[in-house]
């Protein structure tokens, strides 16, 4: 039922009937919302993330020798994104167009962040305490998993892994949605 | 009254002596002993290195040493690949490359750096020399494939040909075409910094049919699925730099790849891995214990692919590497790396406000304490504190070259808060064969009282973002005797120290000053002082003495030279001496 209800509206969503332009709206004033929240979350959180205002680049710093620059800044044609995880002291970054699904993500996520609990998030997701989310290009913050791959590849501008007892306060249905991810992960 | 008979050895036997000494220095200091070996020396002197092309002139070389046979140049300053030197700033070649055509028939090598090179001066470079076997372009810019195709027509002995990280306009990949059918001498081939797409088939004919290539380093552009084709040609080489190191997933290709590699056993050296697809990684796994050197500086490969590719390699000796090493690889590199002497690690995302990585400084210590063999370090980084780098220094006191940039300029012992003064004061004194020094992050003028103190086989430093004073600068230039280039940039030096060590300037091969504070009256007074000094201060607003003499110049870039002035200074050079001569004339 769930399932259906959600290919209903990104049909809707596609055709661009009256119906979809309103569910549109609604959404977005949700996932507005839920936006302003992480805003909020990232200012009040100052103490574990040193929130640094835009600086200025000095010319010829880091000392990265401008052939060097040239050749990786090929990396922005490839498909990388930026992944956190709450409680894990740096980010990562991961190459979306090297992986095939999301079982292959989450093997990847494994990899970068076993460490730090992404294992327990993956074997036992409704006692899970963390939950993998991603804001889309429109700025919203979903949950992985409940959409098709490429339209996930698409729209993905960074990934997050955050707490269960903060998805709450998103208005996201965790638990629920994880399924579609997990059975991903299954297969 | 007995008549005195002085003996010495015949000419022949002295130069056959000479020949065996191959150090630049001694072979300077032969020089100076008296004049019947000032003149043998250099008759009989093969190699010669210009560190700078504007300290001397091509003809007084060409006058002095009538038959060399290979010669070596640098250009520009050290900071042009930072984008320091503004563009156009010079370093070309050409007139070197005229007055060798005409003297040095049978040139056969010639290896230039951070110089601007025109398709002119290859071409007339492919037709002047009889025999020429090698050319070597090290951050060179201003020539395209035609000038390539030139080389590769007309040199028939050409035996390397080397194109590392330079900047060329690749107008066609058929300049590879231009090597004849019957050429066969190649043993070494870069074109790495190439952009463009070479043509293949001609690539695969040439690496084929050249018996002794022992080095290979392709371009991006050459294709993952090419490449067994490559090897398959050429099993005996020694260094192999691949292409893109991706393509789609096919089993064939990994088979034929994992048996190519399989047939290079004398492989020694690795590089290029550009766009990494970790599948494939696993191809490149039998060969790994025999290598020796290891470039995956522009491998954007994750960290558990990387620690697990670079495991396997127990004979590194030098190892290149981006970041996500992090400290785990470099943990796993110091516990089976036991002949590694050089170690560069660059960063993944050097503008970025966080780190992408978990590499600090106790990777570097890591290794420190691991690898005793360890004398050469270059290693960005976020973070760092005294006591790191007072472990660095008991470690590994046979450093000769320790370069550490922490990416936040002015960042200080991140535990204690303090300036990093007694970390890199433990490096100076513990490693008493320093000779190249790059300091970053948060420092007072107590770390070069240390640097002045115990330098003293110190030849290049490079300083950012520190000091308190003219003391600072001051420590340094007297107090490191074999000092030879010295870079700083955006430090509260000044006019004092500078003056009151201007003697030591023309001990040195080059100093720069950019975001300091050196004002243009000190530069002119430097520039009057010291005739064999080129004191040229670097300005694009306009001319300095538009200024109050008392304003600090921007840039400031300070030669000895023996061949005065030079000729080819762009509008936004200023030559101390020349603002001299216009005020009397």
């Amino acid at each position: 039922m769930a399932k259906e209800g959600l290919g209903l509206e990104i049909t809707e969503l596609r055709l661009g009937l009256p119906d979809a332009e309103h569910v549109t709206v609604v959404n977005k004033n949700e996932k507005k919302r839920a936006f302003s929240q992480i805003d909020d979350e990232n200012s009040s959180s100052g103490g574990d993330r040193k929130i640094k205002t835009n600086k200025s680049q000095v010319v010829g710093w880091p000392p990265v020798c401008s052939y060097r620059k040239k050749n990786s800044m090929n990396e922005g044609s490839k498909m990388y994104v930026k992944v956190s995880m709450d409680g894990a002291p740096f980010l990562r970054k991961i190459d979306l167009g090297l992986h095939k699904g999301y079982s292959d993500l989450a093997l990847a996520l494994d990899k970068l962040f076993g460490s730090y609990g992404m294992v327990e998030a993956l074997k036992n997701a409704d006692n899970s305490e963390h939950v993998p989310i991603y804001e889309d290009k429109d700025g919203d913050w979903m949950l992985v998993g409940d959409v098709p791959w490429e339209m996930f590849m698409e729209s993905c501008k960074r990934l997050r892994i955050m707490k269960r007892s903060d998805a709450k306060g998103f208005g996201l249905q965790p638990k629920g949605s994880l399924k579609g991810f997990i059975e991903s992960a299954a297969k | 009254m007995r008549p005195r008979v002085a003996y010495s050895f015949p000419e022949e036997v002295l130069e056959h002596v000479f020949s065996f000494i191959e150090c630049d220095k001694d072979r300077g200091s032969i020089s100076l002993v008296c004049k019947s070996w000032y003149e043998i020396e250099r008759w009989c002197r093969r190699r010669v290195f210009v560190g700078n092309c504007y300290a001397v002139s091509p003809a007084t070389v060409v006058n002095r040493f009538p038959k060399v046979r290979s010669i070596a140049i640098k250009g520009k300053p050290h900071f042009a690949d930072f984008n320091l030197v503004p563009e156009g700033w010079g370093a070309y070649v050409g007139p070197w490359i005229k007055a060798m055509a005409a003297a040095y028939p049978w040139l056969q090598e010639i290896r230039l750096k951070r110089m601007v090179i025109a398709d002119e001066c290859l071409e007339l470079i492919a037709k002047s020399f009889k025999n020429f076997q090698v050319l070597v372009l090290t951050s060179c810019e201003g020539f395209t494939t035609d000038g390539l195709a030139a080389i590769a027509a007309n040199c028939r002995n050409l035996r390397e040909l080397e194109l590392r990280e330079s900047e060329v306009d690749d107008i066609c990949g058929h300049w590879l075409s231009h090597f004849p059918d019957s050429y066969t001498s190649l043993v070494s081939l870069n074109i790495s910094c190439l952009g463009n797409e070479v043509n293949l088939s001609a690539l695969e004919r040439l690496v084929s049919r050249c018996p002794n290539l022992q080095t290979l380093r392709l371009n991006r552009a050459v294709p993952l699925d090419r490449l067994a084709t490559l090897l398959r040609g050429a099993p005996q080489l020694v260094e192999l730099g691949t292409g893109a190191y991706t393509t789609e997933m096919r089993p064939e290709v990994f088979t034929n790849l994992a048996e190519a590699f399989s047939g290079c056993k004398q492989l020694k050296g690795l590089s290029g891995f550009w766009d990494v697809l970790p599948s494939y990684l696993p191809a490149v796994y039998p060969i790994c214990s025999n290598l020796t050197s290891l470039n995956l500086s522009y491998a954007t490969i994750q960290s558990p692919d990387l620690i697990k590719l670079v495991g396997q390699c127990e004979s590194l000796q030098r190892l290149w590497v981006l970041d996500y090493i992090e400290d785990a690889g470099l943990e796993v590199i110091a516990a089976s790396c036991k002949d590694l002497r050089e170690l560069r690690v660059f960063p993944s995302d050097p503008f970025g406000l966080e780190p992408n990585v978990a590499l600090t400084e106790q990777g570097l210590v890591s290794v420190s304490e691991g690898c005793t063999k360890l004398q050469s370090v270059l290693y960005f980084c976020r973070q760092m504190s005294n006591a790191a780098l007072d472990t660095i220094a008991r470690s590994r006191p046979n450093m000769t070259r320790f370069r550490l940039c922490i990416i936040e300029p002015r960042a200080p012992d991140y535990l204690t808060h303090q300036p990093l003064d007694a970390g890199f004061g433990a490096i100076v004194e513990h490693c008493k064969d320093l000779q190249r020094l790059s300091l970053s992050g948060l420092l007072t003028d107590r770390v070069f009282e240390y640097i002045g103190t115990y330098g003293k086989k110190l030849e290049m430093l490079s300083v950012a973002f520190a000091g308190d004073s003219d003391l600072g600068l001051h420590h340094v230039l007297s107090g490191c005797d074999n000092l030879r280039k010295l870079e700083i940039r955006d430090c509260p030096f000044g006019d004092k120290a500078l003056l009151a060590n201007a003697a030591k300037l023309e001990t040195m091969r080059s100093l720069w000053m950019s975001s300091c504070l050196v004002s243009y009256g000190a530069c002119k007074l430097l520039g009057q002082k010291m005739p064999r000094l080129n004191v040229e201060v670097i300005d694009e607003r306009g001319p300095p003495d538009s200024r109050p003499e008392s304003s600090p110049v921007e840039k400031l870039y300070i030669y000895r030279t023996v061949s005065g002035p030079r000729l080819d200074m762009p509008g936004y050079v200023w030559r101390m001496q020349d603002d001299s001569a216009l005020r009397i004339s």
